[in-house]
């Protein structure tokens, strides 16, 4: 108790500072977090449409009707496909992206900045650059491949439904990566310079020492960045949308909320399948973390 | 010498690494720029990596009173652009003030004072950052509905400082974790208050974090898409991210506006990671490997 503690001699109104201090946090986030999580939690068990009298209690209906739905496998297989695209392409680029950056001595904070950039834009503006992009009729993709001699004709794109997700998820990827690449940046920083120097010693080649020193050691940082990513590209929702909008082949599980609670109107629906996103993206998550963890301690 | 021949390709293959990054980085962003000063006629021939001629047009679309478009004179975009231009800075200006205000403090309780349940408010706090926004949007939606707040500032400010406040708490509370508390203390023996200590000692000291937490609330609020989607339907609050696409008419999306507004709403951003990349990146590791 009080006895044991260091600083006895603390100011008496001490704990009136400290509530003082403290409810602003406690009443924005208790009233616009966790008070509409419960509600979100509580009232996907009832039917709450605004088209229909009254909100019956109807058990899991609403989550047995959403696996129902094809519309909402697609969403989910859709959704699955950013993830997993996102995920690789943002850890592999992020990873190259520190390596270089820990690397170079001249102009470093110059080339982090630029790194850096695409994260800080907003999601919209990149997605209408990358939309312009992609025009069939006059974009730089179609012109550049076809001056190359890829392709023969003219492409459009977003006809073809894996084209379209995977264009999407790169231009997720342009605005995701620098913050994989960052956190990966700090973790190699840590790494103190003379284990290269003692693996160097024993023989190792840059891709051993690679292996047995850096990956061990950037661990914690890597779940922590594929968490990130994976999260992130669970709730895309702005590139889609903007992209390609409604349209069912690119439709995340987002878009697929939006759709059902905002323009459909069935609330409670809408509620149901947000808490699964949410418990999906946050398991995924988990698992990274956990396996990451696993495979790259050294007791 | 055989370190000499090693460093040789070593240096090429760097130089071509730093070469692809900056271009997968800047290329989009510098399109988008030749685009937005390409005269309307040439965005429809064979794109040219530089711009053959240099036009406002589309910027004069933004700004002008009338401009002319396919040799018609039509009404300008500015009052809609001006409104949600406006619109971006105020809400992104108000939830950043009051985010890193309530962080500022609230973190300074969390590590100096002592109250019950500290620890487990703070985890509980923290934890939502693992809950995606769109989680608390429906409820949230009939909340504002019942307030009365659907379309205002005050909504929209509410809802980002509860979206970024765990962040911007997070990486205040390891910031006064790093702070010595002798010069408190120091400063307590010579009879300052608690407020007085937190207000004209510690604050100050914190300058570095307060200013990477305050761009880490701008730029995620300056960006924001699906909230102000929901929660901002008209021009009384609408933002830049939500007009811009708008400017997609039935028959034709006008892709040189598009690039022109956006560029325009890159500007901030890009001034901020120009002056205070220093900062920003340290938020961005504090926040993500602490």
């Amino acid at each position: 108790m009080p006895s044991s503690h260091p600083r006895r001699n603390r100011a008496p109104g001490e704990l009136a500072l400290a509530a003082a201090l403290v409810i602003p946090i406690v009443v924005v986030m208790g009233s616009l977090v966790f008070w509409p999580l419960a509600t979100s939690v509580i009232d996907s068990f009832y039917r709450i449409d605004p088209m229909k009298p009254g909100t019956p209690f109807v058990g899991l209906a609403n989550y047995g009707s959403l696996l129902a739905d094809s519309n909402v496998q697609t969403a989910w297989l859709n959704t699955f496909a950013y993830v997993a695209i996102a995920v690789v392409l943002e850890t592999i680029g992020g990873l190259g992206a520190a390596l270089l950056l820990n690397r170079v001595k001249h102009g470093r904070q110059w080339l982090l900045a630029i790194t850096v950039l695409p994260w800080c834009l907003p999601p919209v503006v990149n997605a209408i650059v990358w939309m312009w992009i992609f025009n069939p009729s006059y974009g730089l993709l179609n012109h550049a491949l076809l001056w190359l001699g890829v392709i023969d004709a003219r492409k459009v794109w977003f006809n073809d439904q894996a084209t379209a997700l995977f264009l999407i998820s790169l231009v997720h990827v342009w605005r995701m990566m620098p913050l994989t690449a960052v956190i990966l940046l700090a973790a190699l920083q840590s790494i103190p310079r003379d284990l290269y120097e003692a693996a160097r010693l024993d023989g190792a080649g840059p891709i051993k020492s690679f292996r047995l020193v850096t990956l061990p050691l950037i661990a914690s940082g890597l779940a922590i960045a594929l968490s990130q990513s994976t999260v992130f590209a669970f709730n895309l929702f702005d590139e889609a949308w903007i992209l390609s909008g409604s349209s069912l082949d690119t439709r995340s599980v987002i878009i697929q909320v939006y759709l059902t609670a905002f323009q459909n109107l069935r609330f409670s629906s809408g509620m149901a399948l947000s808490i699964l996103a949410m418990l999906a993206s946050l398991l995924v998550s988990l698992i990274y973390v956990l396996r990451v963890y696993r495979e790259t301690r050294y007791d | 010498m055989r370190a000499r021949l090693s460093t040789l390709p070593g240096r090429i293959g760097t130089a071509v690494a730093v070469i692809l990054l900056v271009a997968w980085s800047l290329g989009p962003i510098y399109w988008s720029l030749v685009t937005s000063l390409t005269p309307p006629l040439h965005l429809l021939g064979t794109p040219s990596l530089w711009p053959q001629q240099i036009s406002f047009e589309h910027y004069a679309k933004l700004f002008g009173a009338t401009s002319m478009s396919q040799g018609n004179t039509v009404q300008s975009v500015w009052p809609q652009f001006s409104a949600a231009l406006t619109n971006s800075l105020i809400t992104s200006g108000l939830a950043t003030v009051v985010t890193v205000a309530i962080a500022a403090f609230g973190a300074y309780a969390f590590v100096r004072l002592e109250f019950p349940g500290r620890d487990l408010l703070f985890v509980a706090v923290v934890a939502t950052l693992a809950i995606p926004a769109y989680t608390v949007m429906i409820p949230l939606y009939r909340l504002m509905i019942s307030l009365k707040l659907i379309d205002t500032y005050t909504g929209i400010t509410l809802i980002y400082v509860s979206a970024f406040l765990p962040l911007a708490l997070w990486l205040m509370r390891s910031v006064y974790q790093a702070m010595p508390i002798s010069l408190e203390e120091a400063a307590w023996l010579d009879g300052a208050g608690r407020v007085y200590t937190l207000v004209y000692i510690v604050l100050p000291l914190s300058a570095p974090g307060l200013i990477a937490s305050a761009i880490l609330t701008f730029l995620n609020a300056w960006g924001q898409f699906m909230v102000p989607l929901v929660f901002s339907p008209t021009l009384a609050t609408k933002p830049l991210t939500v007009l811009i696409p708008e400017f997609v008419t039935r028959n034709y999306i006008d892709f040189g506006l598009m690039n022109a507004a956006g560029i325009l709403a890159i500007i901030p951003p890009v001034l901020l990671v120009l002056f205070l990349n220093r900062y920003l990146v340290s938020g961005l590791m504090a926040g993500a490997t602490k």
